[in-house]
């Protein structure tokens, strides 16, 4: 019994190993495309990406929030955007960013 | 507007005070790196003028609404002022004061000029090599993946990789340059 559960346990621990590994190679894949496409532009043609890529995620947020709240306002739907950003900013400037600088230590 | 329109409003106002700048954040690493969105128009001002930033918000009076409060960055005492675009998009600025630092200064220093046909002017950018050690610096995993990025789409073989060794070595970051090397797949 307990050898059989041990085997059952190394075939499942063995199965997920291959789900891990092969999740790893796509994951490298994806990542290995992204930096040939990348290589394929000239600076201009990525900068250009940085800025259409915001421009839109900016525009598919305002819907995303609209389409939450119900309402065909887009003043409302830019307000709850600048709440959710306010929060982001929070979180990510959580410890990094204070108002007083040091106190120092003589 | 535009992220670019922002942009252009930013480097406008830093020229109109003769304030000496540099675009940083996802702009830079857009530019050496693999293209992400972004929030925020990042600009490093000099305050060789004394008052440079003080000139530049004023510049920018009717275009971003910045905020009193200045802020410090907690791993460098730098000082950033946030400020929000007016009308929509509600896009952030943030211009971060030169200081005194080693790298911040090094990094100024060696900034290039980019001819930017979609920004239609001359406009400044620090080195990939520097984009890569400031990145690995912050350390948050947003910033690492940015490194990465930028040593994979530069390629090691092309960077000054004993610059940035250098000043991981100074900042107690090789693990971490050393750690986003690892992450490039093979690329052949």
């Amino acid at each position: 019994m307990f050898r059989a559960g041990f085997i059952l346990s190394s075939m499942e621990s063995s199965t997920t190993d291959v789900a891990v590994a092969g999740l790893k190679a796509m994951q490298d894949s994806i990542y290995r495309e992204k930096i040939l496409r990348a290589r394929r532009q000239t600076p201009e043609q990525r900068l250009a990406d940085v800025f259409e890529l915001t421009n839109s995620v900016f525009a598919r947020m305002h819907d995303g929030a609209m389409w939450q709240a119900g309402t065909t306002d887009a003043e409302e739907g830019w307000q709850i955007v600048r709440k959710r950003l306010a929060r982001l900013r929070k979180m990510h400037d959580a410890g990094r960013f204070v108002d007083e600088p040091p106190v120092r230590q003589s | 507007m535009t992220v670019e329109d922002l942009a252009c409003a930013v480097l406008d106002a830093c020229e109109a005070e003769h304030v000496e700048h540099m675009l940083t954040g996802a702009f830079a690493h857009g530019l050496y790196g693999i293209p992400r969105s972004t929030k925020d128009v990042d600009v490093v001002v000099s305050i060789n003028l004394g008052d440079a930033i003080a000139k530049v918000v004023s510049q920018l009076s009717g275009v971003v609404r910045f905020e009193s409060q200045v802020q410090f960055d907690t791993l460098t005492w730098g000082k950033r002022l946030v400020g929000e675009s007016h009308g929509v998009p509600p896009f952030k600025v943030e211009l971060f004061e030169l200081f005194d630092d080693p790298f911040v200064l090094s990094q100024f220093r060696r900034k290039r000029q980019l001819h930017s046909t979609l920004l239609q002017r001359e406009t400044w950018l620090p080195t990939p090599e520097d984009v890569v050690v400031q990145k690995l610096r912050w350390g948050r995993n947003k910033d690492l993946d940015d490194a990465r990025d930028v040593l994979a789409v530069q390629g090691p073989e092309t960077l000054d990789m004993a610059y940035i060794e250098d000043w991981c070595g100074k900042h107690g970051t090789l693990p971490r340059l050393r750690e986003a090397l690892d992450g490039i797949p093979p690329l052949d």
